[in-house]
Parts: C-alpha cells; structure tokens; sequence
C-alpha cells in the first residue's frame, strides 16, 4: 500500500492496485462520522459503440449506461437497497458522459458496506420481465427531465455544438431508444466496462485504511478474473465548428433560461493528466475573470436585469470533447447574447490583468477548500481526475504556478465565434 | 463512533451566540439567522432583504468592490436566503472563508470575515435614512424574477402548489420568496425602517463554525457585530392547523409531458412535541427512504414513477407526497398511495422496515455533523420550537420509540389535499390501465 502525503492540506492518501487491476484509494478523515465510498466504472453514455476484447465491433441502445446502473441495484434474493438499509447505509449511483458510479454513505457498519458495494457491482443479476419493469421507471425519469428547463436548455446546447459526438445524446436516452434495450445487451455492456481493471474504489471517511485495503484485497482475491485486454472505443469525426449556432425550445417557463458557450477546439481535447488540469484552470480563471460576480460585465448585466443571480458559468474538458457554458435565467435571451457578442471582443483585445488573475487564483484556491469539507465531491473529482490521469491533490500547486500568459492565450483561443452556440428555452407564447 | 459536537451558547447584547468549536473542516462559518413572523404584512420585505444587504457596505459601496474583496478573502463566500420554519420566516445571511491555517501567508481570514460579516449586517450602504436606490430596484426585479420562476421547476411548483391549497387563509401557505403584488409598494425608504426596526427588534443568533475558541468569538462579536442592547421579544409565530373536513381536490393545467401527484396531510406532531421521533419513523417506513412503502410499492412493484416519497415539515406538523407519474395513470398512484397510509394506521409494518427506518434515521442524523451548515440547521430547529435536542438525546428518543406511539400518530393523519400538475390535453380516461 503506497502512501501519498498531502502536508500543506493536511490530507493523507493510501493507494493500491490489485492484482486484477483494480485501483484503490483510501482517504482518512478523522473527526468525521460519515465514509462515503464510490465505486466507479470508466463507462458512461458515451460509450455506445465499442468493441469487447475478442469480441465483435458492437453499437448498443442509446442510455443502456444508465439502465445498467438502475439494473445493477437488482439481486437474485430481493434488491440491494434493503441490504443497505439493514446497514444504515444510503446507496445511490449516477451515470454521466464517463462514469458510472456507485456509491453508500454511512456512519457505522462499515467493511460490510464497502463489502455490499462491491459485491453488488460485481454480480450483475438480470431478467426479462425486470428489465421491461425498469423500462416504466426510466421512462418517469426521462418523462422528468423533458419537464426541467435547466436540463432542456443544457442538453440543448450540447446538442448545438457537436453534430456527431455522443456527447449530444441525453444520458438517459429516449423512451424509444430505452425500448430497444434487452438482457442480453446489458450482460455485453457490463463485461465489457466492469472488469476491475477499468474501476476505481475510492473510499474517504473516519477509516482505518490498513484493514478496509486488507478486506478489499481478500474479496477480490475469491473472485475469479480473467486477465482483461483493451476495450476498444469508437467515435465519430467531429467538426471543428458548431453544428448550430442556435437551439430554441418552448416550453412552460416563468423566465426564459439562455445557456451559452464555446465548444472546445480539436487541439485541446485530447490532453491527459498535469496538461490536461492546467488547460482546464486556466480556462476555469479565464472564464471567471469575464463573466464572475467581481467582473464588470456581470454587475452591468446584473443591474440591467438582463441576468440574476443565478447565472453562472462551467467548463468541461475531457478525452474527446469539451465545451463551457455560461447563463441562466434572463428575460430577455437576444439582449443577453448581443451583450455578450459585444463585449467579448473588447476584453479579447485589452487581455486579462495579472492583478484579475492574482485575485481569482486567490477564490479558486479557498472555493478547493470549501469543496474539501465534502467528501462526496472529493470522491468524485478525485475519481474523475484519475481517470484523465491527473490527481486531484495537484490543483492548488498548479493554480499557484498558473501565468497570466496562460489565462489570456485560452481568452484568445477558447472565445471563437465559430465555436460559439446558444440554446434558449421559453414559453409558447414568448416572442 | 465519532463524538458528537455541541453549541456553546450565550447571550451577547441582546443577541444570541452559539461556537461550535472543531478542527474537522478546512474553513470556518458564520452565519446569521433572524426571525420573523410569516405573514402578508412582511413576507415580501423580508424576502427582499437579505439580497440587498449583500448589494454593498459602507466600506463597500460598489457591488462590484464588494464582491472583489470577497474574492481576495480567498473567496469567502457570502450567502443569504429565507426560509419558512412553521409560521417563522427565518432571515440567513452567512460566510464561509477558508481557515487560514491551510494557507501560507495569510493570517487574519477569519477576523477579515467577521469583520465583513458584521458589516452586511449592521453598516449597510445607505443614502441617509435610506437604501441605496439604485440596489432596491435592481434587487425589486431579481426577486420579481425568483417568484416567478418557481414554476420552472415543476417538482417545486407542485409542492408550493399544494401546500399553498392546503393551508389556503393560514402564513404557511405564503411562498418564502413573497408576493408579487408587494413589490411596488416598496421602496428604498420603507425597506430601511423595516430593517432597522427588524434588527432591533426581532430574534437573532449568531453562529460560528470551525476552529474557533469562546474568547476570540466574544472579542469578535464586540467588535464587529453592534447589534444593539434593547429587548428583543419572541417573535408571535402560533402554530395554525387547520380541522379536515373534506379531502381538497386541486388541478392545475401547465404544458407537461409528467403528472405531478403531490398529496398533503396534517399529522398532529410538531418539532416541539414528545412524539416527534414517533413522526419520524412514521414518516421513514412511509416514504422518507428506498426501503420505504411508496417507493417499494409505486416504484419498484407497479413501475409507474421514478421518485415516490413523503416528507414532512417539522414546525408545522404536515407531511407531504410527491411523485411523477404518467397522466393517465392518476387513479392508480393515489389509490396505492392511500393504501398505504392505511396500512400504516392498521400497524401494518414489519420488523425489517421498523429496524431499516431506524437505522438509517441515526445514521442520516449522525451524518448531519459532518456538514457545518447542517449541524447549525439541526440546532435552530431547537432553537425556534424551544426544544432543543441533542443528537445524543434525538437516538435515544428513536431506539425507545415503540410500535404503539408510531401507529397511534398514523391513525391520527388525515388526508387533506390531493393536487395533481397535469398537461392541457382534454380529459384521458382516467384508470384505462
């Protein structure tokens, strides 16, 4: 078990990879009552078209991902919540573009938590009639998005941007697509993505990490594993442009939502690791710098109630695609976006001052500690860095180490008109 | 088992303190709550308020200042929101800033904190007896805007919805955020003297979080929180609740692709009684978690939601139903949902669901001490029902909470309100499947 000290945090890191691939990481948090453990798989709704190793090149359903993960909740001897729950525990699980994680928080009972965690992702039980029942269930989750303005106008502008990555696909899929979906295609997707040597067990609470790597270690040692080869993934070509440059949908809204962004350039997303995390700070402070609540352009929208404050901005970047997105709620979505067109070019033109950068390198690094209060977002970026082979514990080194150079090359690399879309979700009745 | 934290408390000024000392988080919180009746004559102001406090300082004019010095406090983040607690509605203003010792070079974060804490509060930008204009409007819109967007979130406008027809004539049936046919009766002039009068007047507790001793926050309050010396009286907040006569039925028509089923109760338990332990594992084995009856029987055995659960609100002694569900499938939820509330009042639970419920009630309560803003929650729910309960004392009361006491609350609730957020189609024969 490696040991990875974190002194200025005060944070210590245990680490272990098993012998069938799997990659641990033990977090001990002396002083809190919760651990929180995740369970994560590099498969998310991405990933639809893939060949197994020794298998054939296959395209499954689109949101099979996130019906795995409902699945997965299914045992031969009644369902897993109930384990849990005898426990103390609460479980859950989430798919996004990447990942599928599984996840309970508890405050006792837990090596047989970490030991339900495990063993439920690690035995897939699925049958014909449970999986046209789970088909009704998703079908009110899907049913619940098409409802939710801010996942409408988000999806909408995803959808705006790529013409063929399947970043575009709504994770849970449609009520169509879900139609398609059989027992036979689930047990391919999940011998495919969950053989340990593509899952991370990240577990982080008041834990002895000695005896949770040594429970871990025995489990997998009586399970059977076939030395797994690679997983190949396909995606199509991407433009380099958006695929439109608005998306509007209508829906019953109180106040129009207006999401806007830039899809990230080809040459960005295929980074990895220290490269990769220093990319997304950079573009993270430059964002912050133009449209943060301590930004002029924010307090001139903000007092021409074109924006409230609800609006914000996020940025993604991942192995194949990447975007930002800044909005929210505005009254007057074409106003908003004129601003935007207008303003944009001048701050391109003056560049982002060392003092601004010094400033929200400075929030940037107390928002990283507010989030290590969390054990759930550590967990789960912690995760997501390492996937992308990058460590979580870097960003306040490198955000220190960040030039001002760097924030004003993405101001003029990222802001590219060419990239630039805009979805706007209002009611039927609005002009 | 870590042990539990507690509040020191004390009395400063005329307002209340309460520390909680802990080196278990990387930044420290305080917060400020004030609480007011929940009434029509105040909802909006108070509402309004909190907005326009963090617009600017006498130190910090501009919004644009304000929030830049919030930046270079390493971006301490300053909140503020109403809620509704029963008839209260309680006023939050509050900052989060790192704990300097993480931090090389900085050495005054929490005073810095404070010191601005204590400014939103008590030296707000002001232009003579007034607020600053130019805030009130800007801040008049943003709220017009918040109210109106409560239908945008379908979850939450049936659940405002519904609690707003079931408890049509009492306060609780006030959204937290106002009215909309308040705002242009206010103005820059009558918001100040009822913020003056507020801060003068009406229940105020201090908190801190974090690593922190009694004496630094007692020099701390001195000097940057002037609170005042007069007497402040309990806030006249009586609890409404109304007699069911006849199950209330409500339809509202939006464009929506999902039914909302929101269903409301009145139990007779409140925060401050004896049996609230009794009401929560009722609510538990109910609706509160994935083991529970509404999800197990509307999810899980007939398929026909995604969510199914029951909630209750503590200082008003209501519980409440929501799920999403097919239009057409109306009939059938509510009569599984019915059945088991009658199950309930039968003491039809068995022991797996009794001890699941129990379990995870403790475990979610122990688990509120690992957030700072959760632990100040569960001690002003003492606070504002004048029942305060440890969470070593809240376990006890759940591990002696017998069978009897949870049935005899179950046969106490009584349907009140079914509301149903349904699309704009013509009438679907309802119960065809």
């Amino acid at each position: 078990m490696d040991r990875i000290e974190h002194r200025q945090l005060e944070e210590t890191l245990f680490y272990e990879k098993l012998p069938n691939g799997l990659q641990v990481y033990l977090l001990p948090k002396p002083g809190f009552n919760k651990t929180y453990a995740t369970f994560t798989t590099r498969y998310g709704s991405i990933d639809n078209h893939f060949q197994p190793p020794g298998g054939e090149k296959i395209r499954v359903p689109d949101g099979i991902a996130h019906f795995l993960e409902h699945k997965m909740f299914e045992e031969k001897d009644g369902d897993v919540f109930s384990r849990f729950s005898n426990q103390g525990a609460s479980a859950n699980a989430f798919t996004s573009f990447d990942r599928t994680a599984y996840l309970f928080s508890s405050t006792g009972n837990v090596e047989k938590n970490v030991t339900t965690l495990i063993d439920f992702v690690q035995d897939p039980y699925f049958t014909d009639p449970s999986v046209e029942k789970e088909k009704g269930i998703i079908g009110q989750e899907i049913r619940m998005y098409d409802d939710n303005p801010d996942w409408r106008s988000y999806f909408g502008l995803i959808a705006a941007m790529f013409a063929e990555h399947p970043v575009k696909i709504d994770i849970a899929g449609t009520v169509e697509s879900i139609a398609k979906i059989d027992k036979e295609t689930l047990y391919t997707c999940y011998e495919t993505f969950y053989h340990p040597s593509n899952m991370l067990l990240f577990v982080v609470g008041p834990i002895d990490p000695k005896s949770i790597m040594e429970l871990v270690r025995k489990n997998q040692e009586t399970k059977p594993f076939e030395a797994m080869g690679e997983i190949k993934r396909f995606f199509p070509e991407e433009p380099e442009g958006v695929d439109q440059a608005k998306m509007e949908i209508r829906l019953t809204v109180g106040i129009p939502k207006c999401l806007f962004g830039f899809k990230e350039s080809r040459n960005e997303v295929g980074l990895q690791g220290e490269e990769l995390v220093r990319r997304e700070l950079a573009t993270e402070v430059m964002l912050e710098a133009i449209f943060g609540e301590g930004s002029d352009l924010y307090q001139s929208l903000y007092d021409d109630g074109l924006i409230d404050d609800h609006f914000g901005y996020d940025y993604s970047l991942e192995r194949g695609y990447g975007f930002s997105i800044v909005g929210g709620d505005t009254p007057d979505p074409e106003t908003l976006v004129d601003r935007i067109r207008s303003a944009l070019p001048k701050i391109q033109q003056e560049g982002i001052p060392t003092e601004v950068v010094d400033r929200i390198r400075k929030k940037k690094t107390g928002g990283y500690m507010r989030s290590l209060n969390s054990p759930e977002w550590i967990a789960n970026q912690f995760t997501r860095y390492q996937f992308n082979g990058a460590n979580l514990f870097q960003v306040v080194p490198l955000l220190e180490s960040l030039s001002a150079n760097e924030v004003n090359r993405r101001l003029q690399d990222h802001i590219d008109w060419d990239r630039f879309a805009v979805s706007i979700v209002r009611s039927q009745e609005a002009k | 088992m870590t042990e539990a934290l507690h509040f020191e408390s004390f009395e400063a000024g005329n307002a209340r303190i309460h520390i909680c000392s802990t080196e278990k988080f990387k930044t420290n919180l305080l917060m400020v709550m004030v609480q007011q009746s929940l009434s029509p004559e105040t909802v909006t102001r108070h509402a309004l308020l909190p907005s326009v406090l963090q617009r600017g300082t006498r130190t910090y004019p501009t919004t644009v200042g304000l929030k830049r010095k919030l930046d270079e406090m390493y971006g301490a983040n300053l909140f503020g929101d109403v809620t509704k607690r029963g008839e209260n509605h309680v006023m939050q203003l509050g900052l989060e800033v790192a704990n300097e010792r993480f931090l090389t070079g900085t050495s005054s974060l929490l005073e810095e904190g404070a010191a601005f804490l204590g400014e939103i509060l008590t030296q707000p930008a002001i232009d003579g007896e007034r607020f600053a204009d130019g805030f009130i409007q800007s801040e008049k819109k943003n709220l017009k805007q918040k109210i109106e967007s409560l239908m945008d979130d379908k979850i939450r406008y049936a659940a405002h919805r519904c609690v707003s027809e079931m408890c049509a004539g009492e306060p609780y049936a006030l959204f937290n955020h106002g009215r909309l046919e308040d705002l242009d009766e206010i103005d820059s002039e009558n918001l100040y003297t009822y913020y003056r009068e507020l801060l003068r007047t009406r229940p105020l507790d201090l908190y801190f979080i974090g690593h922190l001793s009694r004496t630094e926050v007692e020099s701390l309050v001195k000097r940057h929180f002037d609170v005042g010396s007069g007497n402040r009286t309990p806030v006249p907040s009586p609890l409404v609740q109304s007699e069911v006569k006849d199950v209330k039925r409500v339809v509202d028509r939006l464009d929506v692709n999902q039914g909302k089923l929101n269903m409301g109760y009145r139990t007779p338990v409140t925060y401050a009684d004896d049996t609230y332990p009794a009401l929560l594992m009722y609510n538990g084995i109910l609706g509160g978690f994935p083991h529970s009856k509404l999800f197990v029987n509307v999810r899980e055995k007939a398929s026909l939601a995604y969510y199914a659960a029951s909630r209750i609100e503590s200082h008003k002694g209501i519980l409440t139903v929501q799920s999403g569900i097919e239009i057409d499938n109306y009939q059938r939820a509510v009569d599984i949902i019915q059945e088991q509330f009658d199950l309930m009042a039968q003491g039809k639970f068995n022991e797996t669901e009794w001890s699941q419920t129990r379990a995870m009630l403790i475990n979610q309560l122990r688990e509120r001490q690992d957030r700072a803003y959760d632990l100040i929650d569960a001690h002003y729910h003492g606070v504002i029902s004048g029942r305060k309960r440890s969470l070593e004392q809240m376990v006890r009361e759940l591990e002696t909470v017998t069978r009897d006491d949870v049935t005899a609350i179950a046969q106490q609730v009584k349907l009140d309100t079914i509301y149903f957020l349904r699309d704009q189609k013509e009438e679907a024969a309802h119960g065809s499947n």
